[in-house]
């Protein structure tokens, strides 16, 4: 099609370019021919000009020739009249014409000049029979004065009879005056010829070649290259016969237009050339205007093709762009539509997967309920059902918090809560979670934490733990039995003082994904697998919520996997150091000032990273003779150590004693506290290095934080040693709540669970009921208020508010926990900022329920 | 930017059609004169200097270089002096016709002419004649070279000035000179031997002569101690007062062409009716003949001998004492009743300043006049150049000598070429002589 539109441009373009020609061949014959025309018409025009110019010339010289014989005849009259004609011809004095006077009296051969010489016909040539104003006329010939001249002869007659002849010269200089000054802007060559000898006897003033003159008529042929035999034939015939000719014939390369001109029947002639670009002078310049017309169009015509040819091309252009823009708006517009369809799709498929996701534990929960219905008897089966129905709730629970993550990371929503956290903390909740799972597959969970320089760290650890849980929950749940998974964090070179550079790698020598997944191991709803195939349950959203938080933190997330091989997961994460780290005096207070840490390897030297910031010094050794040796050099002076922290790995069973000999040299307050790591099963060893007075555990890796709580807590087991103990609530036995609840059966489950707790509840419907309830009941008649948020009526935020609004005493301490599903960090900074003390997520566990009522019952004790 | 362009574009074609209106109306706008007189002031008659001089036959679409740089100078005259100069000219048709000489001395005579080009004997003749007006009041006259003054001063005034120091000498195929492994002949004697050698191989003619020029052998011969020996005015005086007899300078030069006349290594009937160059220009062209004379200027123009297809090379005549260059002077002479006599001063005045003889130097690459004005001259012309620059050479025409030299001379060696003895040419010398003694 393209071809074929391209094959039509080329015919159209062929087309037009002919016709193009076409339009400028016509003009160019009808300039040629106007041109033409005119050259013709100004040729003859010129030739006539010519013809009369040469007329006149002729004339001239034929009227002084007559006048000449003329006079001669008067003179002739005269000296008949005298007596003594030589005499007279001897007093003549020569002018400008006639130059010499002789006479030869009848009968005489010779006569007398007036010139002073004798004088014979014989020194002329009257052959010609040329005659003026019937005188014959002499040949041309070269006279006394160096000139060319001619000699007329006149008879003296008296009274009927020749008495003499009279001889006039006349030299050809006297026709010069009468000539005009060149002709035709002096480019015309002029020379006047004697026919009858041809020599050419004068070149009139400002008419003949300046560079050359010309002897006789050959001579002029030959110098102007006139040599065609037919056309000198030709000549010599006119002149023969003293005729006029006018032929073309180029002189010194030019066209030239020559002409001989008879004069006086052909006693001379007129001979010389005019170039044909000085006679059509004129009509040269009127083709010049019309080639200068033709040029001024052609001109405009080019300029007009330009224009056109410049506006086609900027036509064409915008169309293309335009065709251009369409293709990519038509591009775009299926790309858009394909998104659309893989979204759509990828929604079907989701909603599929969440179906048969949401299905299975559910169908799970219906069925166990059921089960549970018919064996309400066996207690057995009981509690076997009710821990199936819990793990299926809270498959679901995890699958319907995941799907409300992604919508709120989708639509923007998410907002990260920075707050102080440590390291310390992240690594043991993420441990205490996922060790058991490990451990549960047979899998070996390696924990590594190096060149960290700060633990207090800004962030949003919920957040952060979600990562790390996402990250090495999957880690376990694609690892086959038996294999490893390490979890590293890595400090890496700050990029701002006021930033800790950290990078989390999880790896596992797991199944590995294809190179294909992992380009979409980051979008949402997809999986590794179809879930209805795939044996391990999961939403397909982890990562893609990962991702989003990571990135909402400005961190980066980047995987390498290979099939079989397992997979590597990195997060690189910048968190704000805390301005000021709590506690700073602790140390002081703790009365610590010099640790000794014995060969904790890579180890000591975070410890010592971690503890430069503290102001306590850490001394390292690396053998037990070191150790028993600096204890000994600073004992009992002001640097002796505080504490001591031996790597339980470099010990064996033999160097209990040793221990004990450490134990001995320090002083009891002083605590020695053994590296453990987590994974190592040495309990009976510890236990019997724990006999040893103020010896305790430290888990590897090494914080500080960590440290301060052990320190805190062998000094609190001190105090509570010596104070003692006062009675605990450990449970809710005996507290009356106020529950607002508009869910009868999420209402009913928790009277049951209060109950089954030896607590009581009183259960309202709405947050105005929960208000009314409060302010009718006496003082401290209520230990807290569990306050749901979404209620008809009144909702829990603005319920809280109320309450807190009370003037009552008790409105002000009254304990009010907020049971929301809602589970996002902003649901719980609402609840707060309602004058809520705590928020708990649905639905209710009562042991975080216990968690938080001994906290706050105690605080409110 | 691809605004800019376009802004670009359109300002180039509103200025093109701008300047082609203003075109347009300028064409079409009428010259509106005050004046109606439709005769403009340039036709307005102009002065007009008449020049008489030879007639040099053109060849169809060549130019005569000699001519050429006179018309330079002329042209510079005319366009300074705002005046016209007219040539007239004639050369004979034949031998049998009046020569140029002749004709010059008959308009001369009858004032027919402002200034002529005049061959050193009628320079000598008219200048006798006190026909020609003295040249030393131009202001260019200040500037020529000794040599020019004392070869055109009669009677105490400078009666003529060239354009160029016209040296004659020996134009040879140095090819041909080189085929037949001659050198250059520097002696009489070893000229005639490169004769017999070229005759031998076939060239029967070997020295291509005509009626004006074999007199520069005489001279070469004759005068070659006189002018390069000591006592160069002593012997001059001798000659004028008659202590000293021209035939005894000049037999040897005369007995030397009769030889060459009686060798048949010169056509004597053919030179006695060619003119200068005519006759045997073709056959040296062609490298039939290996020898003609010529003066300088010939070596350059085409007209002449200016392009050749062999290597020619200029020198000078033989001579007891060498090659011997012949200076003659062939100058321009003002009538001294000349209509325009003032007009004609002026001009020559021009022509003959160091500007316009640069001019005629450069263009002819001649030896010039002025001692201001040096030659570049071409390398055939070296040989001769480096013999005036050292100066060796023989003058054919001498004003202070009383019998004149050039056109005598000339006239005797045609006797010769007619036929006449030795003898009787040495007799007509004598005769001369004599006559200017008597005088």
């Amino acid at each position: 099609m393209k071809k074929k539109q391209s094959k039509n441009k080329t015919n159209k373009g062929i087309a037009l370019l002919l016709s193009i020609i076409i339009v400028f061949c016509i003009l160019a014959t009808v300039v040629f021919s106007v041109s033409r025309k005119i050259s013709t018409e100004m040729s003859n025009s010129a030739i006539q000009n010519l013809s009369e110019s040469l007329d006149l010339m002729k004339g001239t010289i034929e009227a002084i020739l007559v006048k000449e014989a003329e006079f001669q005849k008067l003179i002739a009259q005269e000296i008949a009249n005298i007596e003594n004609p030589e005499g007279f011809v001897r007093s003549y004095h020569k002018n400008q014409t006639m130059v010499k006077l002789s006479i030869i009296l009848s009968g005489k051969t010779e006569g007398i000049s007036n010139t002073g010489e004798l004088f014979s016909e014989a020194e002329l040539n009257f052959s010609s029979g040329k005659t003026v104003d019937n005188l014959a006329i002499s040949e041309s010939y070269l006279n006394y004065m160096g000139t060319w001249a001619y000699t007329m002869k006149c008879p003296v007659e008296k009274e009927g009879k020749t008495i003499a002849t009279l001889y006039a010269e006349y030299v050809y200089d006297s026709f010069d005056k009468s000539l005009p000054n060149g002709f035709y802007n002096g480019k015309a060559m002029l020379y006047i010829m004697d026919a009858e000898n041809e020599r050419l006897v004068l070149k009139p003033k400002g008419m003949g070649e300046r560079s050359a003159g010309h002897l006789n008529l050959e001579d002029f042929f030959r110098a102007n290259n006139i040599l065609e035999e037919s056309l000198r034939k030709e000549v010599f015939e006119c002149v023969k016969n003293g005729k006029n000719i006018l032929f073309y014939h180029d002189v010194r390369q030019k066209s030239a237009l020559n002409y001989m001109w008879s004069v006086n029947d052909g006693y001379i002639y007129l001979i010389g050339y005019v170039p044909i670009e000085a006679i059509q002078q004129e009509g040269k310049t009127v083709n010049q205007n019309i080639l200068i017309v033709v040029i001024v169009m052609l001109v405009a015509f080019f300029l007009c093709c330009m224009v056109y040819y410049f506006n086609q091309k900027q036509q064409n252009k915008i169309r293309k762009e335009r065709e251009e823009e369409r293709e990519i708006h038509n591009k775009r517009l299926a790309q858009a539509l394909q998104a659309a369809q893989i979204a759509s799709n990828s929604k079907t498929t989701f909603l599929s997967n969440m179906s048969h996701d949401i299905r299975t534990p559910m169908n799970a929960v219906l069925g166990f309920t059921t089960l549970l219905a018919k064996d309400a008897e066996n207690p057995v089966k009981v509690r076997e059902y009710t821990k199936k129905i819990m793990a299926s709730g809270q498959h679901l629970l995890n699958l319907i918090n995941d799907i409300l993550d992604v919508s709120k990371i989708e639509s923007g929503k998410v907002v990260l809560n920075i707050e102080e956290f440590t390291l310390k903390d992240l690594v043991s909740s993420i441990d205490a979670i996922i060790r058991p799972m490990a451990r549960t597959k047979k899998q070996n969970f390696h924990l590594e934490v190096t060149a960290i320089k700060h633990e207090y760290l800004m962030g949003d650890k919920t957040r952060i733990n979600q990562i790390l849980i996402n990250l090495l929950s999957n880690a376990v749940k694609y690892t086959q039995e038996g294999g490893d998974i390490w979890f590293r964090i890595i400090g890496l070179k700050q990029r701002s003082s006021q930033y800790e550079h950290i990078k989390i790698e999880v790896e596992d020598n797991g199944y590995g994904m294809t190179p294909e997944y992992l380009e979409t191991i980051f979008d949402a709803f997809t999986r590794a697998e179809n879930s209805t195939t795939n044996k391990v349950q999961g939403t397909g959203l982890g990562m893609a919520i990962t991702k989003s938080i990571v990135e909402l933190m400005g961190g980066t997330i980047e995987v390498f996997s290979e099939i079989d091989k397992g997979s590597l997961f990195r997060v690189e994460l910048e968190l704000r150091i805390p301005e000021e780290q709590a506690d700073k005096q602790f140390w002081k207070n703790s009365g610590i000032s010099r640790i000794l840490a014995v060969e904790c390897g890579e180890a000591c030297k975070d410890i010592q990273t971690l503890m430069k910031d503290t102001r306590v010094t850490v001394d390292i050794v690396s053998s037990k003779q070191e150790i028993l040796h600096n204890i000994q050099q600073y004992y009992n002076t002001q640097q002796q150590y505080n504490m001591i922290l031996i790597d339980w790995n470099i010990l064996d069973i033999d160097d209990i004693e040793m221990i004990k000999e450490i134990r001995e040299m320090l002083t009891d307050s002083v605590p020695i506290l053994f590296l453990i790591d987590y994974d190592k099963d040495n309990t009976k060893e510890v236990e019997q290095v724990l006999c040893i007075k103020n010896t305790n555990t430290l888990a590897k890796p090494f914080f500080v934080s960590a440290l301060k709580e052990k320190i805190f807590e062998i000094q609190s087991e001190q105090k509570e040693e010596e104070v003692p103990e006062t009675t605990k609530i450990s449970t809710l036995k005996g507290l009356h709540f106020l529950a607002a609840e508009d869910n009868e059966i999420n209402a009913e489950i928790l009277a049951e669970l209060l109950e089954i707790e030896e607590a009581s509840c009183e259960i309202v419907e709405n947050g105005q009921l929960a208000i009314e309830r409060f302010m009718n009941a006496k003082e401290n008649e209520f230990d807290a208020i569990l306050m749901d948020v979404q209620m008809p009526v009144m909702n829990g935020y603005e319920a809280a508010i109320k309450i807190r609004a009370l003037n009552r005493e008790d409105a002000k301490n009254i304990i009010i926990i907020a049971m929301t599903a809602n589970a996002f960090a902003e649901d719980e900074k609402e609840a707060l900022e309602a004058g809520m003390n705590v928020h708990m997520a649905k639905p209710i566990n009562i042991d975080v329920l216990k968690k938080i009522v001994k906290q706050y019952v105690k605080r409110k004790e | 930017m691809k605004k800019d362009d376009k802004s670009n574009i359109k300002k180039i074609v509103v200025v093109f059609l701008t300047v082609i209106t203003m075109f347009t109306i300028i064409a079409c706008g009428s010259n509106e004169e005050n004046s109606k007189n439709l005769i403009s002031s340039e036709q307005e008659d102009k002065k007009v200097v008449n020049l008489f001089g030879p007639m040099e036959k053109t060849n169809p679409d060549a130019d005569n270089v000699a001519r050429t740089a006179f018309d330079m100078t002329v042209a510079m005259a005319e366009q300074r002096l705002n005046l016209i100069v007219e040539y007239r000219t004639y050369t004979a048709e034949n031998y049998q016709e009046r020569t140029y000489d002749d004709v010059t001395l008959d308009r001369a005579r009858n004032n027919m002419d402002d200034w002529y080009l005049l061959n050193p004997d009628t320079i000598q003749i008219l200048g006798s004649e006190g026909k020609l007006a003295d040249l030393s009041v131009l202001d260019s006259a200040k500037n020529l070279r000794e040599v020019v003054k004392t070869a055109n001063v009669v009677n105490g005034k400078l009666v003529a000035i060239p354009q160029e120091i016209v040296v004659h000498g020996l134009f040879v195929n140095k090819d041909m000179f080189d085929k037949y492994h001659l050198p250059l002949p520097n002696t009489p004697e070893e000229f005639l031997e490169c004769c017999e050698v070229f005759q031998q191989n076939g060239i029967e003619t070997p020295v291509g002569a005509n009626r004006w020029w074999l007199e520069n052998f005489v001279f070469a011969q004759a005068y070659a101690d006189l002018y390069n020996g000591e006592n160069t005015e002593e012997e001059i005086q001798a000659l004028n007062n008659g202590e000293r007899k021209y035939s005894d300078y000049m037999r040897t030069g005369f007995e030397f062409l009769q030889k060459l006349i009686d060798n048949g290594y010169i056509d004597a009937e053919k030179a006695y009716i060619s003119e200068a160059i005519e006759e045997e220009r073709a056959d040296f062209l062609a490298q039939k003949t290996p020898i003609v004379m010529a003066y300088w200027g010939a070596a350059n123009t085409e007209t002449a001998y200016g392009n050749t297809d062999f290597e020619l090379q200029v020198i000078g005549f033989p001579s007891q004492r060498g090659q011997m260059p012949v200076v003659s002077m062939t100058g321009y002479g003002v009538n001294v009743n000349a209509q325009h006599l003032k007009d004609t001063m002026d001009v020559l005045d021009i022509i003959f300043s160091d500007e316009a003889l640069q001019i005629y130097t450069k263009t002819n690459k001649v030896i010039s006049p002025s001692k201001n004005v040096e030659v570049d001259c071409i390398e055939a012309l070296k040989p001769l150049n480096n013999k005036i620059e050292e100066n060796i050479y023989v003058l054919g025409s001498n004003a202070a000598m009383n019998v004149e030299q050039w056109g005598n001379t000339c006239i005797i060696v045609r006797y010769l070429l007619n036929g006449a003895s030795v003898e009787e040419c040495m007799a007509e010398f004598d005769r001369l002589q004599q006559k200017a003694l008597t005088k």
